[in-house]
């Protein structure tokens, strides 16, 4: 079979893949004459179609190891941009679907999870991914990131943690090691760092893990496992920043990242186990999958999600019985 | 002789005044009567006053009313707060274990465990409430059975003893009060040939989203709203909404925007400072051009402020809420049929024309029970606007249009992708700060307006419509004022009502026309500032010669807007 890629410029970074399942024949042809491409073939999508708009992140920046290895998961995954949600909230991190090609909502700062659990309600065929900071994730949005342990929604929280607010321009970040001189704070930040995954493992997360910028190709994998995973899964990313953060470095994290699942008594169905790992932080950092354990999920508590997503239900309310509560 | 009573029963929270409204109000208009209940609580869940008043007539009512001809206590201190408002021909019926003392002079009649429950008195204090709705009905010499039916309604699920106690209860009541002649008489109302409905304004609300086609409700408690999430939650498992309780205000609004960005019709809702906390997320909603009804349940603030009281104070916070001109519609129905109607329509529009669309309400407009007809609950279309098929062209989620609504697609229906961003964007969704794009783009957003505008109207007017004088209101207002001009008319005094039940985009044209020809114009809100007037003015020049407001926490009486009308003038 042929495939006929057209370039993404023309076509407004829209791709068509496999249609005829989905498709009927004069759709197909339709969609053909509007010069979309289709690609009949079994081979791994590619990874232009995933390509967004030109970047303003600084050069060097953490978020684009993290891009590319996003790319390069949902590639590996099979999964479209039409059947991808990324969410985000504001902040460098949050502009992260923009210079990608998928459903986007980009919301407000510290939101990302109360529009990604709205979205995967009204619509569970989609896959949501919510990208956040940690100043969105952890700062502004805590309650939700709180309320989203307990509702297990099926989606992924990506959390870029660069240690620092980088889009405000260098002031402590939630997670900023105590005692660390910034703008803000020229004498040290007065507080300890949150302990967010041990709070996510102390709150009963189904799924949590760490990544690092400094290890792409592990990254990778753990984006993959974040997506399949059934249930919340709460993915924190070190990400350096390289202009505002002079401290946690590329160098810093690379001589204190270890990949946790290669250490013997690797345990991540255990809590004990896992909360200690999600406590470990200073010389040794672990990165890895930390907790896992399945739970019901938000989505099957709902009694109207039997009948099917929300949005290809047509409701029929019917009157007369609608006021008979009321004679 | 025309029939108009007004029962007011009254009690410490907990000892069943809610409970025993209902079923009293559901008997009196099941057999004929126009019905019309009004609640005022305290926030708190024991102890306290509270009481609930139930109005009846033989023709329809618009209100309620000051005075008050029979009086059920439940307490001594509801005898104590009560008694001066007791019209001549007025009577009490007393619960006799908590009241020890009655005014002389105002015929009474005691109610006693042993006199109700002779063999099983000490079981009274649960059927007390009942008997004394019985010795109503034995006042009014209307038929018992009624009664009976709802109390089983009401009290069935909590076992057949209970049920069997307050039956007998009320016999009993009927047949102590019907034993004397106290001079009143429903004697020429009949059961009316096709049932009516006794309906809140809230619950009215909950149907027209349902019909409407509502899918999704987030929400967080809180008083006046939660009476409105509550209605729809209990019907949500047989009509499939998703109903979430939120974490926050923050949140509530977020979930819903994220469902009805996905495709879902959706609704969320609050009261008071919880609209602050939704400030923010209306703004991203108007920004991404997210459908979304949000109804706004106002008390009196500033903060905490009356939670469980009534008040009309929102209205300029709700029309200006968040930064940057973010486009909007304001409503605010005035009985429960329009509550019905206006709500199916908001969900209508939020999908045309891509905006939010703020309901206001408040307590006593979502917590008071007409009578209605069920011809005024009429089926209503569900309109989603929806681009449907291939898109033509490479999909911009954002396309500049002459009318400024851009076809709106979801995620996941198709190759085409949805990007939407609280930034501002290109036509394909993305951040941009291209300052030529965000000019187009803003005025894009702002047009829609133009064509909504169009669409707008709701206007309700009443009286004599060459009379000089007219009483302008919006919202829950409507009943008492309408009931002012009435009195008016009946006085000898010609009037005009004009209510406005869609203030935003202000319907200027539909305004003035209404007001054409009126040489007087009086304004009367449930605030201290004069909302809608200072709107009336902004929007049309036009200068009210007259304010009529109250901000105290209870609700306007026509009464009440006769004495301010006749300080005023």
């Amino acid at each position: 079979m042929t495939a006929r890629l057209l370039p993404r410029n023309i076509f407004s970074g829209v791709w068509l893949r496999r249609y005829k399942p989905f498709l009927n024949k004069t759709d197909v042809l339709n969609y053909e004459a509007l010069g979309y491409g289709f690609l009949y073939e079994d081979a791994m999508l590619p990874i232009e179609l995933y390509a967004g708009i030109k970047s303003a992140w600084c050069p060097g920046c953490g978020n684009f190891v993290l891009l590319q290895a996003f790319k390069q998961a949902l590639r590996e995954l099979d999964l479209r941009p039409q059947d991808l949600v990324v969410v985000s909230g504001i902040g460098q991190s949050s502009k992260f679907p923009h210079y990608l090609s998928c459903n986007t909502f980009n919301g407000i700062h510290g939101r990302t999870l109360p529009v990604g659990t709205g979205v995967r309600l009204a619509n569970p065929d989609l896959k949501v991914v919510c990208v956040a900071g940690d100043g969105d994730c952890y700062g502004e949005g805590g309650n939700h990131l709180l309320a989203a342990m307990r509702r297990n929604v099926d989606l992924t929280l990506v959390v870029h943690n660069n240690q620092v607010y980088a889009l405000t321009k260098g002031q402590a970040s939630p997670t900023t090691d105590q005692g660390q001189k910034t703008t803000l704070q020229p004498q040290g930040v007065p507080y300890t760092p949150l302990a967010a995954l041990a709070l996510a493992v102390s709150q009963g997360c189904s799924w949590v893990g760490r990544g690092s910028a400094t290890d792409p190709e592990h990254l990778k994998g753990l984006y993959q496992q974040a997506i399949t995973h059934r249930g919340l899964a709460f993915l924190e990313v070190l990400q350096p920043c390289v202009t505002f953060n002079r401290v946690n470095t590329y160098q810093w994290y690379r001589e204190r990242v270890y990949r946790v699942e290669e250490t013997p008594g690797y345990d991540p169905e255990n809590e004990l186990w896992a909360y200690q790992k999600a406590k470990e932080w200073g010389e040794r950092i672990p990165i890895g999958v930390i907790y896992r354990h399945l739970r019901p999920l938000l989505e099957e508590a709902h009694p109207a999600l039997q009948a099917g997503p929300l949005v290809r239900q047509q409701p029929q309310r019917d009157l007369p019985q609608l006021l008979a509560d009321f004679f | 002789m025309p029939v108009d009573l007004n029962i007011l029963i009254g009690g410490a929270a907990g000892q069943g005044v809610h409970s025993i409204t209902l079923p009293l109000a559901k008997a009196l208009m099941r057999q004929g009567c126009w019905v019309l209940t009004v609640q005022s609580y305290e926030s708190r869940i024991r102890g306290g006053h509270l009481f609930n008043q139930v109005r009846l007539a033989d023709r329809r009512l618009s209100s309620s009313r000051e005075g008050v001809d029979l009086l059920i206590a439940l307490n001594q201190e509801t005898v104590d707060l009560h008694t001066p408002e007791i019209l001549s021909q007025g009577l009490i019926i007393y619960d006799a274990s908590e009241v020890k003392e009655v005014p002389g002079g105002v015929p009474s009649l005691a109610l006693t465990p042993e006199n109700l429950l002779p063999g099983a008195a000490d079981k009274a204090e649960i059927a007390l409430n009942a008997g004394a709705c019985g010795a109503v009905l034995g006042f009014l010499k209307v038929p018992l059975a009624p009664l009976l039916t709802l109390l089983q309604e009401t009290f069935g699920d909590k076992g057949g003893e209970v049920v069997e106690w307050n039956v007998q209860a009320a016999t009993r009541g009927y047949e102590l009060a019907a034993a004397q002649d106290y001079g009143f008489s429903l004697a020429g109302i009949k059961p009316p040939p096709e049932p009516r409905l006794l309906i809140s304004g809230h619950e009215a609300m909950a149907l027209g989203a349902l019909a409407g086609g509502l899918q999704f409700i987030s929400g967080y408690p809180m008083t006046p709203w939660t009476s409105l999430l509550n209605a729809v939650a209990q019907r949500a498992p047989r009509h499939n909404v998703v109903v979430e309780q939120a974490e926050d205000e923050i949140a509530a609004i977020n979930l819903a925007i994220g469902a009805s960005y996905a495709g879902a019709r959706s609704l969320t809702g609050t009261s008071g400072g919880g609209f602050c906390l939704m400030t923010e997320g209306l703004g991203l909603a108007c920004m991404t051009e997210t459908p979304l009804v949000i109804v706004m349940s106002m008390r009196p603030g500033p903060s905490t402020g009356l939670p469980t009281r009534t008040g009309q104070g929102d209205l300029s916070f709700v029309l200006f809420a968040g930064q940057g001109d973010a486009p909007r519609a304001v409503l605010a129905p005035g009985t429960p049929a329009q509550g019905f109607a206006l709500t199916a329509k908001a969900l209508n529009w939020a999908d045309r024309y891509q905006l939010p669309v703020i309901i206001l309400t408040d307590q006593y407009f979502g917590d008071t029970q007409f009578t209605h007809l069920p011809g005024e609950f009429p089926e209503v279309q569900v309109d989603r606007a929806l681009a449907t098929g291939p898109a033509a062209a490479p999909y911009e989620r954002y396309a500049y249009t002459p009318d400024g609504v851009s076809p709106r697609r979801l995620p996941g229906f198709g190759p085409e992708l949805v990007v939407a961003d609280s930034d501002e964007h290109t036509p394909d969704g993305h951040l941009t700060e291209d300052l030529a794009v965000r000019a187009r783009m803003h005025r894009k957003r702002l047009r829609k307006l133009q064509g909504l505008v169009q669409e707008m109207g709701g206007i309700t007017t009443a009286g004599d419509p060459d009379a000089p004088l007219a009483l302008i209101c919006w919202g829950s207002s409507l009943g008492p004022v309408k009931e002012a001009v009435a009195l008016l008319g009946a006085g000898g005094t010609p009037a005009r009502l004009v209510h406005l039940s869609e203030l935003w985009p202000f319907p200027v044209e539909a305004v003035a026309a209404a007001l054409k020809g009126s040489k007087k114009l009086v304004m009367a809100e449930m605030n201290a500032t004069g909302q809608l007037n200072r709107l009336l003015r902004q929007e049309t020049g036009i200068k009210t010669d007259h304010l009529v407001l109250k901000d105290d926490g209870a609700p306007f009486t026509p009464e009440y807007i006769l004495r301010g009308l006749a300080a005023a003038i």
